[in-house]
């Protein structure tokens, strides 16, 4: 595959990663206008007091992190890209909205975690290889937890 | 099924293949002192105790009987208990096959309560478990260095809670007031009920006063355990917040060049909370509301898997199902049955106010008494003191978790605020409890006055101390012949704060699993979380839910640590917001928000 007019997605969780991700995608679409920048939030709980007695909802939770979505994307110089907040399992739901758009490469920063929380969780970018349906860039990150 | 799931079914397995295998015979049981669900949210006396361990001169004499703490004198078979003929119901199979994991929880009770409630000797024949000591010392040295904010703070706290101080655009999740009651809907339980009277059943009348005395002290403790976790909370990028004591210790401990301990002890704690969050949190909760209700209701009595079911249940539809309005209803009806609880204790207190005086003489005269020795005087102390610390949490860093999602810029602003948690839970609503046992003189099974029809109704120990639960049917007993029909409200009360201690504890226990294992893994929490909500119906396996216990008391051995060495860091943030406060900065802010608002 070429990488020219390509439809890139880059999953981001607003850590240091997510900044060189954003960078390296933005290269490989050139044009923000297809560059879709993904967040995934984990599903509401129901015990917790903010979403129990305080008024912390989905939609809340959507407009803090298209907030901090802006921020970052300004910040990268890419004004202009597509930005998505979706809600559920982050490999899965990050290989499906791929596929809805038809992307042509998912660019996805590798956490590296060891110890119990790989044991439990693997990765995000594990499920994301195994599910989508397109080609995927993991950066492995240099000092892997 | 996701690799969370299968992990954790495969350690859940593994436990039980390895336990049933090695089983031995009944190892000697531990059997607790008197079960009652502030203990199971604090913390319970470990039976471990081990019986040889305890002074030989405790028996001599009557007083030093009384202030015997050890678990020993005062079994406590929980709710579900007379497994003498065979069961042969699905239920009771179930229970034999169960048998091996109760009994390896026994032995890993032996060992770690014989450490954390190792029985440090103190003259006189008594001894004094080590956890309650690490406890009430952390709570005095706290008391002194940051001055006495429990009661200088006291007034600013109730300010701040009433919302003089709150703006809305500050971080956090929910208002001052609602962190408060989030937190209290984990600590008022059974455990006001029933516990203080069998406490005061116990050590007498005088261990009110040292409960209360304790209760002063914990306010401390919990100021300075929520101030932290306000400032070492996170912000997550959707403006949720993450904190409580694993974030403090692992993070603050760090700031302090104390990277590899803060680490150990952070996870210490989580691993504790969960497991705690399981049996005392959860099992306990079920199995002992429904000894209460049972009380009332006979059907719960004869068919307890119902009961579990139903609660397990309701449970199910909220932690899994995200049907958030059943839990927070109940979380908006604690207040009030709180409330209620203590208004009809006032009424009796009222109807028998004539008895008030020699009530409170009873209690002053009988916590300074040396009739009995010092030996007498030392165990009254320790059953108040043991009740305030099981009842409030004050030190097992728990609530930390609650407070550090409320909204504020100030960190030691919503520490104040929790210093009235155990001023409500142990000052106002225990105290109320004890009261009125001490005027109707139910605790005293030797009072001639006593109601002879209760007399009759209810099985004693030898030193005086009604058996089991019925510390709560005695409570419910001595309401329901001041006021008619109060049982029932008493009954839907224990059901109530029951669920929802357990809606609270599985907010702790999921924080912690989200800390070890990431956001992502919470359903295999959830899952195990139900199976032991339903098991605290079925199993009378009174290890297993003594081990979640002993979990929640061994919290505050990590917590505490983190609190003496952190205290320096709090004591420079409460002065600089003290400095603040008394130049009138913080009245012209809020007023300024107030501005803005309209």
């Amino acid at each position: 595959m070429a990488f020219s007019d390509v439809t890139v997605v880059v999953p981001v969780d607003f850590s240091e990663q997510s900044d060189f991700a954003v960078k390296s995608a933005l290269s490989i679409a050139v044009d923000p206008k297809r560059l879709h920048v993904v967040h995934v939030l984990v599903p509401l709980d129901a015990v917790s007091p903010g979403v129990l007695l305080g008024n912390i909802t989905n939609e809340s939770r959507s407009a803090a992190v298209k907030k901090n979505m802006a921020k970052l994307v300004e910040q990268q110089s890419a004004v202009g890209a597509c930005e998505e907040v979706l809600i559920g399992d982050p490999g899965l739901e990050i290989a499906d909205y791929a596929k809805k758009i038809g992307a042509d490469l998912i660019v996805i920063p590798s956490h590296g975690y060891h110890g119990l929380k790989r044991m439990v969780l693997g990765s995000v970018a594990e499920r994301v290889i195994r599910h989508a349906e397109c080609s995927v860039l993991v950066l492995r990150r240099k000092d892997a937890e | 099924m996701t690799p969370a799931r299968r992990s954790s079914l495969f350690w859940w397995l593994a436990a039980l293949l390895l336990t049933s295998g090695s089983y031995v015979s009944a190892a000697p049981a531990p059997i607790l002192t008197v079960v009652s669900p502030d203990e199971a949210a604090a913390g319970q006396e470990p039976t471990a105790t081990p019986t040889e361990t305890q002074p030989t001169s405790a028996s001599e004499s009557a007083a030093s009987e009384t202030a015997e703490v050890s678990a020993a004198s005062s079994e406590l078979p929980p709710a579900v208990e007379e497994p003498a003929k065979e069961d042969t119901s699905l239920f009771g199979k179930i229970n034999e096959k169960l048998k091996p994991v109760d009994g390896f929880f026994g032995r890993v009770n032996e060992v770690t309560g014989s450490v954390i409630f190792y029985p440090l000797p103190l003259g006189a024949g008594q001894t004094v478990p080590l956890g309650v000591l690490w406890l009430v010392m952390a709570a005095t040295f706290l008391t002194l260095r940051m001055g006495f904010i429990n009661l200088r703070g006291f007034v600013h706290a109730i300010k701040v809670t009433a919302g003089k101080y709150d703006d809305p655009n500050d971080a956090g999740e929910v208002s001052h007031f609602q962190a408060l009651t989030a937190a209290l809907s984990a600590t008022v339980g059974l455990g006001n009920i029933a516990g203080v009277a069998v406490a005061v059943g116990l050590g007498g009348p005088g261990a009110t006063f040292w409960m209360v005395l304790a209760g002063f002290l914990g306010m401390s403790s919990k100021f300075v355990e929520c101030t932290l976790g306000q400032m070492y909370r996170q912000v997550r990028p959707d403006g949720r917040i993450m904190g409580g004591a694993m974030y403090y210790l692992s993070n603050g401990l760090r700031e302090m060049g104390l990277g590899p301990l803060g680490v150990v002890l952070g996870f210490l704690f989580a691993v504790l909370c969960i497991g705690g969050s399981f049996a005392g949190g959860n099992a306990y909760q079920v199995n002992q509301s429904m000894g209460a209700v049972g009380q009332t209701l006979p059907f719960v009595k004869d068919y307890p898997w119902v009961y579990g079911l139903v609660m397990s249940a309701l449970a199910g539809v909220v932690i899994i199902g995200g049907i958030k309005r059943i839990a927070s209803t109940a979380e908006k009806i604690v207040p009030l049955m709180c409330g209620m609880y203590v208004l009809a204790c006032i009424v009796i207190l009222f109807k028998n106010a004539g008895a008030i005086p020699a009530a409170i003489m009873t209690i002053f005269n009988s916590a300074f008494s040396t009739e009995a020795g010092w030996g007498g005087l030392i165990g009254v102390l320790i059953q108040g003191f043991k009740r305030a610390a099981f009842s409030n949490e004050a030190g097992v860093g728990s609530a930390a978790i609650a407070h550090s999602a409320a909204k504020t810029d100030y960190a030691v602003r919503e520490g104040i605020v929790s210093l009235l948690e155990p001023f409500i839970d142990t000052v106002v609503v225990c105290t109320m409890t004890a009261l009125v046992v001490v005027i109707t003189g139910a605790y005293d099974y030797k009072n001639p006055e006593m109601d002879s029809k209760m007399k009759a109704q209810y099985s004693f120990n030898d030193d005086g101390s009604v058996k089991g639960i019925q510390g709560a049917a005695l409570t419910s007993e001595a309401m329901d012949g001041q006021i008619n029909g109060f049982r029932y409200v008493l009954a839907a009360a224990t059901a109530l704060f029951a669920f929802s201690t357990m809606i609270s504890w599985s907010y702790y226990g999921e924080r912690c699993w989200a800390y070890l294992f990431g956001d992502n893994a919470s359903m295999s929490y959830k899952i195990i979380f139900l199976v032991f909500s339903f098991l605290g119906s079925v199993i009378s396996a009174p290890n297993v839910l003594d081990f979640g216990d002993l979990m929640i008391f061994g919290m505050a051995i990590p917590n505490i640590l983190g609190l003496f060495l952190l205290s320096g860091k709090v004591k420079a943030k409460l002065d600089e917001y003290w400095g603040k406060l008394q130049s009138g900065e913080l009245d012209r802010e809020a007023e300024q928000y107030r501005q803005k608002a309209k």
